[in-house]
């Protein structure tokens, strides 16, 4: 879907009201023609026929409740427009996150994560914009003007002709002069945005550039940046204010021409004077709209901008490949045996395989350990057996079961998962525990909590529990993030678990609390383990040892040492550090 | 008052070699206003004029007030465009300004001062308030001195026709310009700052949502998250909908106030006419001129509303810039060492006066073109040594030289000319490979950018990408895998050429296999060096002389 096609087929959501802020804005159209014809009234009482005050107090009157009705209406059309807003805000950001949920994990790699985050707060907060302030505007842009020489025309029809003739040509040189410089403007902003990035960048990097002697001669670069980037954007900008200069241009010039062919008809009496004043006043209110215009062109382009990565997300089909062969039939998983790999292949993009041809029985009960040079493979192994990607080629078979879209859900109830850097939530420690389990009591938390040897630790902060943890609260280190993970793991109780090793350089005493927990829980569960500690390859009871998407030998510790291959040399390396 | 003042004027210093474009602003900004203003009251006058002219039949010389109203139209026209050329080019012109001064504020007090303000999060907050104080003038200043210039020019105006339309005009405008947008202020502080909170908490929601996915799916809580984020969104949309209410108020507000004042204007003028002391002519005059002053005011909602938070980003950025850099520069000219071993005298070191010692009576000698290993976990003071040996902090007790010299003769850049150093976190720039490596040598040549490289084993990686060594890094080197960032951090410090090379953890995030690859290459290089090799690994130490365990 093109991206204007796409904002516009999101206007539905807002529902009815978009159409009653615009006609709110449209009945405030209507009282200020109205006002002007009260105006009129009042000075030709008094400029022309020499009327005291008391002869046009009514008039004055009416004026005062137009004034605030029009006040009234202004008000009601803002926050009807944000209402009208609001509710695809509202929708969009929802649909967004329901998308992302279903696109899984393997969607959110690396940089695109950063991005993902912008696009769902900062980018749905730009569409306000475009659906508050730019769509009631475009409707306006021709009704109020419309509206305006409806009444003109019958009065004075020369002004009406004079008004009709220039007001098609402010959007046409807009356009014509806009559409290039629409585009080297956006560039320049593209532009502006890298130079304080660049700034940004050296302040980062301050401590590097003075251990190279560099920091002195940036401060020259940073100034030469600046002023390159003024002269460049102004070149620009000369050209772009021209589009604003021929709107101004033909709007006062019209407005001029109006007042003098008005002035010299009333000079030789052949126009009324109510007439001519009621028409003067209404002149500059045609042309508001349409020079406001180009404010709100802006909100459009940002808009745009915004949208484009939504549309991206949008339209990523959920898993494309590894559609399931068996639609009609999901038996839950629930007391299975084994797991198998059965010719399993993976690439990320074409040509590349990450995986090939994995062939490997994990039985129920069995600690697995997953080696490997660094690229082999391993994460991408782990990664199907969570199910965040499905395989391309071959399948994984929980018994007899294949694992795909519809028995995913309940294969995720028979895992737990510990990643090497685990995620941990915005919340209490309790809630960080207790994931997904919003029943699970506070003894259970605790209980987990010690078995993963975490308990100590967390009566030390300041909350115990009830300790604000993740992105806005207290730090922990990689440790106790890492023990926090596992209880986890503890709570929830599932027969299989997936661990990733850390490879960041844990404390020493994390990383023997951690080893020892993972033995207890090794007594009862079923373990898969991607491995980079030798202590936790020696103690498993089956190895296999992945090489460049494809397993170089598998075996126990004793026996794969003794054919002397890639497992051995790993050892060596391993043993050196 | 007096607080916000001083920072004002501070500002405006900043901005002084600058003041010439900025008043050029400021005045082309009131022609455009006047001539706007002029051109619409002369209009009224002249049809009213030519009415009454055209009824009584009298003769009335059209020529000069219909070339007046050409003249005030070509203006307007005219000083519009020049309005927006020049108050950009004042824009950019101070912002190349304020940039530069910041850094250069900034540039001393790096690590020292810095590292007190640790986060990330205080980066993105100067890079937020330096972006506010851009808009400073084009925003706020110039809308603010062109409404006061304007007003008072327009208040004159009526006062010579009579007081009570002056008073009245005055009293309208300040209540649309100045009290009515105070008071929506004050009304929208506590939403605003309910706004900001409610916003921040969506944020970390969707952060952890896209951040936190894989264990939201396995831990079945993505239900759960769902309606965490849809709670907060309608949170927020209930906050902004208190905002909108009242940035409603207020556009409603400025439009009510501009149409009585034209109301209280005809109540007061009409009387006027009628005992003859106004022309009828003017009295049109008057009502269109009254309409077109609000003009005027129309920008100080916004720049009032921006005001406070632009204070506060001055404040802050001159916060920071205030300190005092840690290290003083030296009085004598730097020594020109000739050998550089390297010796550290009873040294006691903190980093400040209410954490504990780092080093305590702490000696350390290292001979020329001796090899130092620096062993042991992590908090004990290893990165120290470094930080001392760099200047980047004083020592607090004992003597540090170098070749026989004590660091305090030498300014940091002289000192640092001698050493070469790959941190822990090496930061590479979001520029080039070519110009991240030839920082740290701007004469180097191809051949030596290569030889560092292929030193570093990081040559083939480079070679393999689509565009060599010109291949864009992206920022903070995010196109590059930890361990290819790494060896090109070694690369570049290779390239440095300086006598006295420190690997501070310098392998961290490189594969093992490639560790044992790169170490007998990298030390036989640095055969010629002083080096110091801080690890908490075992590989390398074979190479070295001497190990201190700290």
């Amino acid at each position: 879907m093109s991206i204007p096609a796409f904002l516009k087929s999101r206007k539905k959501l807002a529902g009815h009201a978009l159409h009653l802020s615009v006609g709110l804005g449209l009945c405030s159209g209507f009282l200020l023609i109205f006002q002007a014809w009260l105006l009129a009234q009042v000075i030709q009482a008094v400029a022309i026929n020499k009327q005291p005050l008391s002869h046009v107090s009514l008039w004055l009157a009416a004026m005062l409740a137009v004034f605030l009705l029009r006040a009234l209406l202004a008000w009601a059309a803002e926050v009807t427009a944000f209402h009208a807003a609001a509710n695809i805000k509202r929708q969009l950001r929802q649909q967004l996150h329901q998308h992302l949920l279903a696109l899984g994990p393997a969607y959110l790699t690396g940089e695109r994560s950063g991005s993902i985050v912008t696009t769902l707060i900062d980018g749905v907060e730009a569409l306000e914009a475009y659906y508050a302030r730019y769509l009631p505007a475009m409707s306006l842009v021709v009704l109020i003007p419309l509206s305006i020489l409806i009444f003109i025309f019958p009065l004075d029809w020369i002004s009406g002709l004079v008004l009709l003739v220039t007001a098609p040509l402010i959007p046409f040189f807009m356009i014509l002069i806009g559409k290039g410089t629409e585009r080297l403007n956006k560039k320049q902003w593209r532009k502006l945005a890298r130079m304080s990035a660049h700034l940004l960048d050296m302040i980062q990097g301050l401590t590097t550039l003075k251990i190279f002697n560099a920091s002195r001669h940036e401060a020259t670069l940073i100034s030469r940046v600046s002023d390159e980037y003024r002269r460049s954007t102004m070149s620009v900008l000369r050209v772009a204010f021209l589009s604003s200069l021929v709107l101004e241009f033909l709007a006062t010039v019209s407005i001029a021409l109006v007042a003098v062919l008005i002035g010299f008809r009333l000079y030789y009496g052949e126009m009324d004077f109510l007439y001519g004043f009621f028409v003067l006043l209404l002149a500059p209110e045609f042309y508001l709209p349409l020079r406001n215009m180009g404010t709100h062109y802006h909100a459009r382009l940002e808009a745009i901008g915004a949208a484009e990565k939504m549309v991206e997300i949008l339209e990523t089909p959920v898993s494309p490949e590894g559609e399931s062969q068996h639609k009609d039939y999901v038996i839950p998983i629930s007391d299975w045996t084994r797991i198998q790999f059965d010719h399993v292949s993976y690439a990320y993009t074409a040509h590349q395989p990450a995986l090939q041809e994995i062939n490997f029985t994990l039985k129920r009960g069995m600690r697995l350990a997953l080696v490997g040079p660094s690229g082999a493979g391993k994460t991408t192994l782990a990664r199907l057996l969570l199910g965040f990607i499905l395989p391309q080629q071959g399948a994984i078979r929980i018994d007899d079961q294949p694992l795909n879209k519809e028995t995913l859900s309940h294969w995720h109830k028979q895992l737990a998962w510990m990643p090497q850097t685990p995620h941990l939530f915005h919340g209490t420690v309790r809630d960080n525990i207790a994931l997904g389990q919003v029943h699970a009591s506070t003894r259970s938390v605790i209980e987990a909590a010690k078995k993963a040897s975490a308990d100590a630790f967390i009566q030390t902060l300041p909350q115990g529990y009830d300790t604000l943890i993740g992105d806005k609260g207290q730090g922990l280190s990689g440790g106790q993030a890492q023990r926090l993970a596992l209880a986890r793991v503890f709570l929830k109780n599932a027969p299989l678990v997936i661990l990733d090793e850390a490879t960041a350089n844990l404390d020493p005493e994390s990383e023997q609390l951690i080893q020892h927990s993972i033995d207890k829980l090794a007594q009862h569960k079923t373990l898969l383990i991607v491995a980079h500690r030798l202590q936790t390859v020696k103690s498993a009871d089956h190895i296999i040892v992945l090489d460049d998407g494809r397993i170089a030998e598998q075996g126990t510790h004793q026996s794969l040492l003794t054919t002397k291959g890639l497992y051995a040399e790993l050892v060596t390396t391993l043993e050196a550090e | 008052m007096n607080d916000t003042l001083h920072i004002l004027w501070r500002l405006l210093k900043l901005f002084r070699p600058y003041w010439g474009w900025m008043v050029l602003g400021i005045l082309i900004s009131l022609v455009t206003l006047l001539a706007n203003v002029s051109l619409l009251a002369l209009s009224g006058w002249f049809i009213t004029a030519m009415a009454i002219a055209g009824l009584t039949s009298a003769h009335m010389n059209y020529f000069t007030p219909s070339a007046a109203i050409r003249g005030f139209a070509i203006a307007r026209i005219v000083s519009r465009y020049g309005e927006r050329i020049i108050t950009h080019e004042a824009t950019f012109r101070l912002l190349a300004q304020l940039r530069r001064w910041f850094y250069e504020k900034l540039e001393p007090l790096s690590p020292a001062v810095l590292q007190t303000y640790k986060s990330g999060d205080l980066l993105s907050r100067i890079r937020a308030d330096i972006d506010t104080l851009e808009n400073f003038y084009l925003r706020i200043f110039l809308p603010m001195v062109v409404a006061i210039l304007g007003c008072t020019a327009f208040l004159f105006f009526l006062y010579h026709y009579h007081p009570l339309l002056a008073l009245t005009e005055g009293i309208l405008l300040s209540l649309a310009g100045i009290f009515l947008p105070l008071i929506i202020n004050k009304l929208s502080e506590k939403p605003g700052s309910q706004q900001i909170h409610t916003a921040s908490e969506l944020r970390s929601t969707v952060v952890d949502s896209v951040q936190g996915m894989g264990e939201l799916l396995i831990y079945g809580a993505q239900h759960q998250q769902t309606e965490r984020l849809s709670d907060l969104t309608e949170a927020l949309l209930k906050d902004q909908q208190r905002m909108a209410t009242y940035s409603g108020l207020s556009q409603a507000g400025l439009g009510l106030f501009a149409n009585l004042a034209m109301w209280f204007l005809l109540l007061i003028a009409i009387p006027l006419v009628v005992e003859s002391s106004l022309s009828p002519a003017n009295l049109a005059m008057l009502v269109l001129f009254t309409l077109a002053s609000f003009e005027a005011v129309m920008p100080l909602p916004l720049a009032l509303q921006r005001l406070p938070e632009t204070l506060a980003a001055a404040r802050r950025v001159f916060d920071l810039a205030d300190h005092s850099p840690r290290i003083p520069p030296p009085t004598t000219p730097a020594p020109q060492p000739h050998r550089f071993d390297i010796q550290f005298k009873q040294v006691d070191f903190r980093y400040s006066d209410d954490t504990p010692w780092i080093l305590n009576n702490f000696n350390l000698t290292l001979p020329q073109h001796g090899k130092l290993g620096i062993v042991g976990s992590s908090g004990v003071g290893k990165s120290s040594i470094v930080s001392i040996l760099l200047r980047f902090w004083p020592v607090q007790s004992g003597q540090v030289t170098l070749g026989g010299y004590p660091l305090e003769h030498f300014s940091g850049d002289a000192l640092r000319r001698y050493f070469s150093v790959v941190s822990q976190r090496p930061h590479l720039f979001n520029s080039s490979i070519r110009a991240n490596l030839l920082l740290a040598n701007r004469e180097a040549s191809d051949e030596q950018l290569i030889h560092a490289c292929q030193v570093a084993h990081i040559h083939d990686t480079i070679m393999a990408l689509p565009d060599g060594y010109d291949s864009w890094i992206g920022e903070a080197g995010i196109k590059l895998s930890g361990g290819q960032a790494q060896r090109l951090a070694i690369a570049r410090a290779l390239l440095k050429e300086a006598p006295v090379v420190i690997l501070d953890e310098a392998f961290e995030g490189l594969d093992s296999r490639l560790v044992q690859q790169l170490i007998p290459d990298l030390f036989a290089h640095l055969q010629e060096k002083t080096v110091i090799y801080i690890t908490h690994k075992k590989a390398g130490l074979d190479k070295m002389d001497t190990i201190l365990t700290l």
